[in-house]
C-alpha cells in the first residue's frame, strides 16, 4: 500500500516537473481554456476542415455539400486511421515505427493466403494475422530494448524484411477470392449510409483517446516519450512501456491490415507500403489538434478526414493528379508551420 | 434544281442523329472472342544451327511482379525447346540490377539482352551504348506499341504489342454492352509508355464510333495507385452516378477500383486489359469485372525469342510480337484456371507453330 503511494507520488511529481518544463502550457490551458491562441491551436484543424469543404463546396455544391461524398470517405479511410493511431502510440513514447505500413501488408497477405490458398475459415485467418502482427511487434522490441538500438533503425529492417516475407509467402501475386464475409463486415454492412469499417476506426479512436488522456497507463507512455532517464527514475518501468507500445501498434496495423483486406476482398504484396507516408503526415499533422503538442487520437482521426476531404474536393474538381500531392504535402507543412506560430515557435517534442 | 435537291438531302442527312457504328464495334468484339490462332512471323529458319554457338540474356522489369515472370518463363522455355543457354536475370525493380545485368551479360560474352516486360531502355542508354560497342546486340520485348510507338534508334531491334487493338476492343465491347451508350471513366498512369497507345485507343474508338459516349480520363500514377486510385474512381463515381463504365488500362488497377465501386454503391462494370490471374479470378467470383482482354504471356516470351533469334541470325527483325488478344469474360474465364494462371485459356497453338517456325520437329 506505502509503495503504490510513493509510486503515485513519483508520478505526481514527474507531471509537475513535465508540466514545469513544458512551461505548464497543457495544465494552464485546463484552467484558462478560453484564450484565442489557445482555442485556435486546439480547434484550427477543425475550422481549416470546414473552411476546406466550404470553399470548395462554393465550387461543387452538389458533390461537396452531399451526404454520400463524406460517408464513402469516412469508409474507404477507415484503415488509415487505424495506421495513424497505430503509429502515433510508439510515437508518444518516443520511439518511430516504420515497419507499420508493411505489417499491415503481411496482415492482409497472411489472411489471403491462409483463407483462399489453405482453406481456413475468414476468423482464423483474421487472428493469424492479429498474432503475425504481434510478433513483428516483439521483434522490434526485441532489438530496440535489449539490443538498445535506435526504433527508427529496427523498425526500418523489419519493415523491408516483412516485405519481403510478404513477397515470399505471396510467391508475389495478387490474390482474389478473399471471403465475402470480410468484405461484409467492413464495407458492405453500412450505419447512416457509412460502411461500418469506419465505426470501428471511431471505437479505436475513442478507446486510445481514454487510455491516453483519462489513464495512469497513458500518462506513463506521456513520461516515457518526454523524458526516459527522468521517467525510469521516477519508477516507471520504461521498457515495459516502450515494449508494449512497439506490440500494440504492430497489432493495430495488423488490425489496419484486415479492414484494408476486407476493404477490396484482395491482398497485393506491395500497395500497403504506400500508406506509410500519409499516416506519418496525419500522425503529425493530427499532433498539432486537439491536444497540441501531443500525438493524439483525435488530432489523428481529425487530420486523416482532413487531408482526405482535401484529396476529395480535388477529385472534384478534376485537378491533375500532381495537384493532389502538392495539397497532402504542401498542406502538411503549412498547416503544422501554422501550428507552430501559433505556439510561439516552440521546438516540436 | 439539282443545287436544291443536294441541299435537302445534306439538310436531310444532318437531321438524322449519328449513331454508334455497333454492328462494327460487334464485329471486332467477336473477333477477339475466338480462340487464338498462330501467324507465322516470317520464314522458317533452322534455330538449333543458327543458336548454337549463341547464348541470350534476359533482364525483366522485375522478377517480383507474376507478368514479368510469366514472360521470362516463356523465353526460358523457348530456350529449351531450340536448346541454347538463356540466362532470366533476377532484377527487383532496380537500376543498380538493371545495370548489373547488363554489364554481367557483356563480361560474360553473351550475344544479346534482351529488356523485357516494361524495362525502360531510355534509363540505361549508357550502359546499352557500352554493351554494343563490346558486340552485345540489345532489344526490348513487350515495351512499345507496335504502330504508334518504336523503339529508339540506338536500340538493336523490339518486339512490341498491338496496344491500339487492345484499347479498341475493349472500347468496343462497351459500345456493344451499352448499345452506344458508354459513360466511361478511363484510368492509366501517364508516365508508363503503353499507358498512350492503350488510353488513345479507347477514348479515340469511343469519340470516332460512338457519338453519345463520354468519356473521362484520369491519370493515375502506379505509386498513387494504393492511396489515390481508389479515391479518384470513388469521387467520380459520386460526381457523376451515370457513369457505367470503369476502364483502366492496366487490370492490375481493378483490385482499387472494385471497393471505390461498391462503397461508391454504383453499378459500374470494370472492362481492362492484361490477362492478370487475380482479376480473373474476380471476374470468375464476382460481377464487376465484366471483362478482359488477355494475351498468353508464354506465347509472348516465346515470341520475343523468335525475335530475337531471327535478329541474331540474320533472318531480319520483327516489330510486332504475334500473340493475339483474347477475351475473357464470365463465360469462359474458367478455362484460365482455377485459380486463374496467365497462361492457360488461350490454347497451346503456338507451341506446335514456333516449333515449326523453328525448325525443330
Amino acid at each position: 500500500m506505502n509503495e503504490k503511494k510513493t509510486y503515485e507520488k513519483r508520478i505526481a511529481a514527474l507531471e509537475t516537473k513535465i508540466a514545469s518544463l513544458e512551461n505548464a502550457r497543457f495544465i494552464k490551458r485546463s484552467t484558462t481554456p478560453y484564450t484565442w491562441s489557445g482555442w485556435a491551436e486546439r480547434y484550427g484543424l477543425i475550422v481549416a476542415w470546414i473552411i476546406v469543404i466550404l470553399v470548395m463546396g462554393a465550387i461543387k455544391p452538389d458533390q461537396m455539400f452531399a451526404w454520400n461524398s463524406y460517408a464513402s470517405m469516412f469508409g474507404s479511410n477507415a484503415m488509415v486511421v487505424v495506421l495513424t493511431l497505430a503509429l502515433i502510440i510508439p510515437l508518444t513514447t518516443g520511439d518511430f515505427d516504420l515497419s507499420v505500413a508493411a505489417t499491415m501488408g503481411l496482415s492482409s497477405m497472411i489472411i489471403a493466403v491462409l483463407n483462399v490458398h489453405q482453406g481456413i475459415p475468414i476468423g482464423g485467418a483474421v487472428l493469424a494475422a492479429l498474432g503475425a502482427g504481434a510478433l513483428v511487434g516483439i521483434v522490434n522490441a526485441f532489438f530496440v530494448l535489449y539490443f538498445k538500438v535506435f526504433s527508427l533503425i529496427v523498425t526500418l529492417g523489419t519493415g523491408y524484411f516483412v516485405s519481403g516475407l510478404i513477397l515470399w509467402i505471396s510467391d508475389s501475386g495478387t490474390v482474389a477470392g478473399i471471403s465475402m464475409e470480410l468484405v461484409r463486415v467492413v464495407i458492405l454492412t453500412r450505419f447512416l449510409g457509412i460502411p461500418i469499417g469506419f465505426y470501428y476506426a471511431g471505437a479505436i479512436t475513442i478507446v486510445l483517446w481514454y487510455i491516453f488522456q483519462h489513464t495512469a497507463l497513458g500518462r506513463r507512455m506521456l513520461f516515457v516519450g518526454r523524458g526516459r532517464e527522468v521517467a525510469r527514475l521516477s519508477g516507471v518501468n520504461v521498457t515495459r512501456v516502450r515494449s508494449g507500445a512497439l506490440i500494440a501498434s504492430s497489432i493495430m496495423a495488423a488490425f489496419a491490415g484486415v479492414l484494408y483486406t476486407g476493404m477490396r476482398g484482395v491482398a497485393d504484396p506491395s500497395s500497403a507500403l504506400a500508406f506509410l507516408l500519409p499516416a506519418f503526415a496525419a500522425a503529425f499533422l493530427g499532433s498539432t489538434a486537439i491536444y497540441p503538442g501531443r500525438f493524439n487520437a483525435f488530432g489523428s482521426f481529425v487530420a486523416v478526414y482532413f487531408l482526405s476531404t482535401g484529396i476529395m474536393g480535388l477529385n472534384f474538381l478534376g485537378v491533375d493528379s500532381f495537384v493532389r500531392n502538392l495539397f497532402y504535402g504542401g498542406g502538411l507543412v503549412i498547416a503544422v508551420a501554422v501550428s507552430q506560430v501559433i505556439r510561439g515557435r516552440k521546438e516540436m517534442t | 434544281m439539282k443545287q436544291i435537291f443536294m441541299q435537302v438531302l445534306l439538310w436531310g442527312a444532318l437531321a438524322v442523329p449519328a449513331v454508334a457504328d455497333i454492328k462494327a464495334a460487334a464485329a471486332l468484339v467477336d473477333q477477339y472472342r475466338q480462340t487464338p490462332v498462330f501467324e507465322p512471323t516470317g520464314e522458317p529458319f533452322d534455330a538449333r544451327a543458327c543458336m548454337a554457338d549463341k547464348k541470350m540474356f534476359v533482364i525483366p522489369l522485375t522478377n517480383a511482379n507474376p507478368f514479368n515472370a510469366a514472360i521470362s518463363q516463356g523465353f526460358v522455355d523457348a530456350a529449351e525447346m531450340v536448346g541454347f543457354e538463356l540466362r532470366d536475370w533476377e532484377t527487383q525493380m532496380d537500376p543498380a540490377g538493371w545495370i548489373q545485368g547488363i554489364n554481367t551479360a557483356v563480361a560474360e560474352g553473351f550475344d544479346l539482352i534482351d529488356l523485357q516486360g516494361g524495362l525502360p531502355p531510355e534509363f540505361l542508354q549508357p550502359q546499352i551504348l557500352e554493351a554494343q560497342t563490346a558486340g552485345v546486340k540489345v532489344t526490348a520485348t513487350h515495351n512499345w506499341d507496335a504502330s504508334t510507338q518504336g523503339a529508339p534508334e540506338w536500340m538493336d531491334g523490339a518486339a512490341n504489342t498491338d496496344y491500339v487493338t487492345i484499347g479498341e476492343i475493349i472500347a468496343a465491347w462497351a459500345i456493344v454492352q451499352t448499345k452506344g451508350k458508354v459513360n466511361a471513366l478511363v484510368l492509366g498512369p501517364d508516365e508508363i509508355t503503353p499507358t498512350a497507345p492503350l488510353r488513345d485507343a479507347i477514348i479515340g474508338y469511343l469519340e470516332a464510333n460512338c457519338p453519345d459516349c463520354t468519356t473521362k480520363y484520369i491519370n493515375v500514377p502506379v505509386n498513387d495507385w494504393a492511396t489515390q486510385g481508389q479515391p479518384a474512381v470513388q469521387n467520380a463515381l459520386l460526381a457523376d452516378p451515370s457513369i457505367n463504365y470503369v476502364l483502366p488500362v492496366y487490370d492490375s488497377m481493378s483490385q482499387f477500383i472494385v471497393p471505390a465501386i461498391q462503397i461508391a454503391g454504383s453499378n459500374a462494370k470494370i472492362v481492362s486489359y492484361n490477362g492478370t490471374p487475380f482479376v480473373l479470378d474476380l471476374m470468375r467470383d464476382s460481377d464487376i469485372v465484366e471483362m478482359n482482354v488477355g494475351e498468353s504471356l508464354g506465347w509472348v516470351g516465346m515470341a520475343g525469342t523468335d525475335a530475337n533469334m531471327r535478329l541474331l541470325c540474320g533472318h531480319g527483325k520483327v516489330n510486332k510480337l504475334n500473340t493475339p488478344a483474347f477475351i475473357f469474360t464470365d463465360e469462359n474465364v474458367a478455362t484460365a484456371g482455377i485459380p486463374a494462371t496467365f497462361n492457360d485459356g488461350y490454347g497451346d497453338v503456338h507451341i506446335d507453330g514456333f516449333r515449326k517456325l523453328w525448325s525443330l520437329d
